[in-house]
């Protein structure tokens, strides 16, 4: 018999959940054990739901409320550094390169704060016509994101996988195989960060066993994968994918406004001058 | 199929009196019952089937002020080819609309044997005099409705007076003649489970051909626990007189997988005979998208989204 220190639950729909499998793995991190959910493709299809919940509302906030939310998970983080630093360092990080690591965590998150009432004027455009119409590209959220976050075990790779795509108002369902136990110590803090339920949901568990499930649901929009899949396991996705006409991307862009053109929809609009 | 009904004189007013004041109902046992049967997994093969047939047992439903000529033409499109994708889909039993649609509905179903159901009796309250019920339901029936859809008198059943309520059935089954009554309790307004059973056998010693469980205007619809109340009640009512008569359940069954409950719990408690259109209808209107979304699923192993179906 050994002795689990913590049992993580996934975090759907701002809840802590157990997998509706009742299946979990353990995971070791210096000579202690974690217990993790296995997701199962029942909870990807509540998740997806509380997805497209969540997405109606996280959406339909204003720019400056979602700015001030994030912000807030920036405070959250901070306040409990320590922990985060302590956990790192259970996973085998120096003491220097995991204070480095939330730090960074933490500035990012304050970065894409600051974007989400900037990315609009800077990813749209006033297009130059020669009639007497103005005409704008319009930049939209793409919906319900899934992004699988890479092997690394780093809160801020994690929040790269995850912030680009909540800042502009889509909902993410992320998902952790490696680093699990920080991606379910992160839902912790999300929770009280005010953000609508199911805008962010997390969950960890063998990617393998939802790979169809996730590429083949007609209401994920978009699949990004943060890592490498070995066994033909991207071709599998795009594939699938693409009977739904899903977006697909391996390993975006997470450099400054370029990594959160991927999540975002063009709608051209006509106005009229009035002169 | 069950005897088609031609005299209901073998029931006496004081036969109903009878039964009514003997209904006395356990509802520990009851809960506990409908929740058992609500455990069943059902199989992949099973379910397709299951979900085919819910399909040909949908009427189809829209009860609202904003319905047009237009509306009532997509839903009927609808009706008869629930995915126009997928032949093997089947036609849903019915499309339900207020009378002054009925009509439309009618000429819009040509050949299909989707058939027109009304709500009459001024649904969903039923709030006026006895002559203004009457003729609704004629002026339904003279448009060409295959069904008719009434409301029991809630407010003589509340205040006791269960005559009324039965003669008021009785009075509106004559005008029906052969047209398909069925009458909506609401149970939502009868409270009790004593209440429904009461409603019930009025209803069906009235002469109803179905009883409902609910108009689907209020924020309590149909439970499955109403729904075995009002097998039980048809059961007996069978014992009784032999004639087999038919549920609807309607309001709040919103995906598949509570109505292939309902589905089981008929099939266990009434058995196969019930599994019919002729004998066993969901009222829906969101319940139908879900049913073809699940079907799709089974079809394709893709999660569906409720924007590739068509409206109706």
């Amino acid at each position: 018999m050994i002795d689990i220190k913590k049992t993580y639950k996934n975090y759907v729909d701002g809840k802590y959940v157990r997998s509706e499998s009742g299946k979990t793995y353990t995971k070791e991190l210096k000579n202690e054990f974690y217990e993790l959910p296995l997701t199962s493709k029942k909870d990807i299809r509540d998740a997806v739901t509380s997805s497209k919940d969540g997405y109606k509302k996280w959406s339909s906030t204003t720019p400056y409320l979602r700015m001030q939310i994030l912000y807030r998970l920036s405070e959250m983080i901070e306040g409990n550094k320590e922990s985060y630093v302590e956990l790192l360092m259970d996973h085998g990080l120096t003491k220097q390169k995991a204070t480095k690591d939330i730090d960074e965590s933490i500035q990012n998150i304050v970065w894409f704060a600051g974007l989400a009432d900037k990315w609009e004027q800077l990813a749209g455009n006033l297009n130059p016509v020669s009639e007497e119409y103005f005409n704008i590209s319009h930049q939209n959220p793409i919906g319900v994101v899934f992004s699988l976050s890479g092997s690394n075990i780093s809160l801020n790779e994690l929040l790269m996988s995850i912030l680009p795509s909540l800042t502009v108002g889509c909902s993410v369902i992320s998902y952790s195989e490696e680093n699990s136990v920080l991606a379910l110590k992160f839902a912790e803090d999300i929770n009280n960060s005010d953000f609508p339920s199911g805008s962010l949901n997390i969950l960890s568990g063998k990617f393998e066993n939802i790979l169809n499930d996730v590429s083949k649901h007609v209401e994920i929009n978009l699949v990004a994968i943060h890592k490498d899949l070995n066994n033909g396991g991207l071709k599998a996705i795009e594939q699938n994918a693409s009977e739904s006409v899903k977006r697909v991307f391996s390993k975006p862009s997470i450099e400054g406004l370029s990594s959160i053109l991927p999540y975002l929809e063009t709608k051209t609009v006509w106005h009229p001058k009035g002169t | 199929m069950g005897k088609i009904k031609t005299s209901y004189d073998s029931i006496q007013w004081s036969n109903v009196l009878e039964m009514v004041y003997e209904s006395r109902i356990d509802s520990v046992g009851l809960n506990e019952r409908v929740n058992s049967l609500a455990t069943r997994s059902i199989k992949k093969d099973s379910k397709l089937e299951a979900l085919n047939m819910i399909v040909s047992m949908c009427d189809l439903t829209t009860l609202e002020g904003e319905d047009t000529e237009g509306k009532i033409s997509q839903m009927v499109a609808k009706a008869i080819k629930p995915n126009p994708l997928d032949s093997s889909v089947p036609s849903v039993a019915a499309v339900c609309v207020y009378p002054s649609l009925v009509g439309t509905a009618k000429e819009k179903v040509q050949n299909s044997n989707v058939k027109v159901a009304a709500v009459s009796s001024y649904f969903p309250s039923g709030q006026v005099p006895m002559e203004s019920k009457l003729l609704d339901t004629k002026y339904a029936i003279e448009s060409g409705a295959d069904e008719i859809d009434i409301v029991i008198n809630r407010k003589a059943f509340l205040e006791g007076d269960y005559r009324k309520v039965y003669d008021e059935i009785v009075a509106l089954k004559e005008v029906c003649q052969d047209v398909h009554l069925k009458t909506i309790l609401e149970v939502g307004d009868l409270k009790t489970y004593e209440n429904i059973r009461k409603a019930s056998l009025i209803s069906l010693a009235a002469g109803s051909d179905f009883i409902k469980t609910s108009t689907g205007k209020l924020s309590i619809g149909s439970s499955r626990q109403a729904c075995y109340v009002m097998l039980k009640s048809v059961l007996d009512f069978e014992s009784m007189t032999g004639v087999k008569a038919g549920i609807k359940v309607a309001g709040g069954i919103r995906d598949a997988k509570d109505a292939i409950r309902y589905l089981v719990m008929i099939n266990e408690e009434m058995g196969s005979d019930w599994l019919n259109p002729e004998l066993f209808r969901f009222g829906a209107s969101s319940l139908l998208d879900d049913v073809l979304k699940q079907i799709k699923k089974l079809k394709t192993g893709a999660y569906q989204a409720g924007y590739y179906f068509p409206r109706g």
